[in-house]
């Protein structure tokens, strides 16, 4: 047994005493309820399971939870996909989903969501020249899997919000 | 009569077959004192690293030595999924490190490797598609070596905990053949024996 405590969306668990075996998944869906990060593959082959990891020194970073034990994550702060709206306000890249209907089935959406906005967080630290960007996108989006083939959308829909705020994240 | 001597061969026959799997059995490896009946130090020298070359050519060894940019995985050496690449420095791409998945120790539940130094050879150290001979010259070249010293791959085969994962790979990976500590006593004798190479 290890003892975790974490901020999951701004908000402090634990302490609570879980398995050493606990999948992080677990812990998500069946310990707290947060059930928007889905379990897809079981092996970080698709990484619908991934979620955002805030690192101490401001960056963020996506992490699958299928294959990651929940004791890993003692004393981290995460977000999950129920962390990005506001109250009722969805944020620019859920609504951009939306608006390219980026996906139809939904499962892989968590996944896409969160590694969206890893991106734009990185980009709005680090911008890329616009001639970069379409690689930068693929290559931040290459590790997920959408079975409805949604690929496009979900790249299109990344680009829009890039490109509606270029000078925050081009440079 | 007859069937003495038939019986004579199957026993010959059996015994020569049975000495042959010994001599390929690439689960174990054979310590080094089983070369000293080999005079020529040159070529007792190229045996040992004949025997070592089990490890280094052994799945657990080469996925992570590839001869591109992506690293292969399991036993039959597939491809890597999902389609993570090599990076800056060897730690995968920005977007997708390899410590996000493959973090401080196996991950038996998730099925997941760990190691926390978890990373791929450099392009220069590549294995992949080589013959021994050529992996051997490799291993000796100092600018494909990461600037070691033949005596320096003892410590590194023999007790770099990375490099130990091999030998403890978790659920549904054959382990690299011996131990860690015999890896590294096949090192040293090459090494005092002059650091042969195999031809080939």
């Amino acid at each position: 047994m290890t003892t975790l405590a974490l901020t999951i969306n701004g908000r402090a668990y634990g302490p609570t005493e879980v398995r050493d075996e606990l999948s992080m998944n677990d812990f998500l869906r069946e310990y707290l309820g947060l059930t928007g990060t889905k379990f897809g593959c079981g092996a970080a082959q698709c990484l619908s399971c991934a979620i955002i990891v805030d690192n101490p020194d401001g960056t963020s970073t996506t992490s699958p939870t299928c294959v990651v034990a929940a004791a890993n994550f003692n004393g981290k702060a995460i977000r999950t996909v129920e962390g990005h709206a506001r109250g009722n306000e969805l944020s620019a890249l859920q609504k951009a989903f939306i608006e390219h209907f980026a996906f139809q089935c939904g499962y892989c959406t968590a996944g896409f969501l969160n590694e969206g906005q890893v991106l734009l967080e990185r980009l709005a630290r680090k911008p890329v020249a616009r001639v970069d960007l379409e690689t930068t996108i693929a290559e931040a989006l290459d590790g997920h899997l959408c079975r409805c083939t949604g690929y496009v959308k979900y790249h299109e829909a990344v680009r829009d919000v890039i490109l509606a705020d270029p000078k925050r994240y081009l440079v | 009569m007859r069937v003495k001597f038939f019986v004579l061969v199957a026993a010959l026959a059996a015994s020569v077959l049975a000495a042959y799997a010994g001599t390929v059995d690439q689960t174990k490896l054979v310590p080094p004192e089983s070369f000293e009946g080999i005079a020529d130090a040159e070529a007792r020298s190229a045996a040992i690293f004949t025997e070592l070359g089990k490890v280094l050519t052994h799945p657990r060894c080469v996925n992570c030595h590839p001869a591109g940019d992506r690293p292969r995985q399991g036993d039959e050496g597939r491809l890597h999924q999902p389609p993570v690449a090599r990076g800056p420095d060897g730690h995968g791409r920005e977007a997708l490190r390899c410590q996000t998945c493959h973090q401080q120790a196996n991950f038996e539940p998730g099925r997941m490797p760990g190691n926390s130094e978890w990373h791929l050879a450099p392009r220069e150290m590549a294995w992949e598609g080589k013959t021994l001979g050529e992996i051997c010259r490799q291993i000796k070249d100092p600018a494909r070596n990461g600037g070691r010293k033949v005596e320096e791959l003892i410590h590194h085969i023999g007790t770099d905990t990375l490099v130990g994962w091999a030998w403890k790979p978790g659920f549904g990976r054959t382990p690299a053949p011996g131990t860690q500590a015999e890896a590294g006593a096949l090192v040293e004798a090459w090494v005092k024996t002059g650091a042969a190479c195999p031809s080939k």
